[in-house]
């Protein structure tokens, strides 16, 4: 296995195309930090182009943007690339970051059994919500960044250096910190969005191996 | 475990739970603002957001969950507890 991030960048959707726009900041810590990189975007990201970019590249990072389910992840057009029971088994030994729905409840656990590796992800819905006024310009949009910019902490912290335990709780703190800047909003504003990261804060999980970081290779 | 939104924490749900959330949203959610809940649905609007309430289906069931979840925190003081944490 070698240092380096494989990265899914879907945009078969609004919700993809703000997870996909939003990760532009964990691309360039990596470039930053000279972690070898390899981004798979819009149709790059299906099931045999990432079995076989993994299976060549051997990276021991990845962070996977899209739909999900408890026992699934999904690339571009909702394709599955990792079903528990199917090839978890490709995220042996690694460190993953899902930003994908409900895929820490059992997907996860899985894919740490027998494995130095860890899974961070959500095992509830990852909620978000965004303003209506910036959808074509999501890189403006404050709201969304409220939610966005917490779960990017779990990859910039890994590619930091930090152990999966440490990127994990960095991530949780800085929700709790978005929801006291967003309890200082307009009270309307406050009681649409604190719920949903309150909801996003309590279904963060991390599973398997607290200590790996990226030189665990 | 996977926490199941349609089976254990719903059913607690009870209608004056539901037109609790209703109000809030109805009373306070902008009009510009749309939410996105995992697969299931995104771009929301508020008007769509409350007939999903109303309807009591997948999507409206997860808003209540997610408001009822928060309202405990708010309650047995799990909020108040993280915020000081920081």
């Amino acid at each position: 296995m070698k240092k380096g991030l494989i990265i899914t960048l879907p945009k078969s959707d609004l919700v993809t195309e703000y997870l996909s726009y939003f990760s532009e900041e964990i691309v360039s810590e990596a470039e930053n930090k000279d972690v070898d990189l390899k981004r798979l975007t819009e149709n790059e990201v299906n099931k045999d182009n990432f079995e076989k970019v993994l299976s060549k590249l051997d990276y021991n990072f990845i962070v996977f943007n899209g739909h999900g389910t408890s026992t699934s992840i999904k690339g571009h057009k909702e394709e599955i690339l990792v079903e528990e029971g199917n090839n978890e088994i490709i995220l042996k030994d690694r460190i993953i970051f899902a930003r994908s729905c409900e895929s820490g409840a059992s997907l996860g656990i899985a894919s740490v059994t027998k494995s130095k590796g860890c899974f961070i992800g959500y095992e509830m819905p990852f909620v978000f919500y965004a303003d209506g006024n910036w959808d074509s310009i999501p890189g403006k949009d404050e709201v969304a960044r409220l939610f966005l910019e917490p779960s990017n902490l779990v990859a910039i912290s890994i590619l930091k250096g930090h152990t999966a335990k440490e990127a994990h709780e960095t991530a949780k703190r800085q929700t709790i910190k978005n929801i006291k800047k967003a309890l200082r909003m307009e009270p309307q504003d406050a009681y649409f969005v604190v719920p949903g990261l309150w909801n996003n804060y309590e279904s963060q999980v991390l599973h398997g191996n607290p200590k790996i970081d990226l030189n665990s290779v | 475990m996977k926490k199941d939104y349609n089976s254990k924490e719903s059913a607690e749900v009870t209608e004056k739970m539901r037109e609790l959330v209703l109000a809030k949203i109805d009373a306070q959610i902008p009009s510009n603002l749309r939410l996105f809940i995992g697969n299931l649905a995104q771009n929301m609007n508020k008007e769509e957001i409350m007939n999903h309430v109303r309807n009591d289906d997948e999507i409206g069931k997860q808003i209540v969950a997610i408001h009822i979840k928060f309202m405990k925190a708010v309650a047995n003081g799990h909020l108040i507890k993280a915020i000081n944490s920081v």
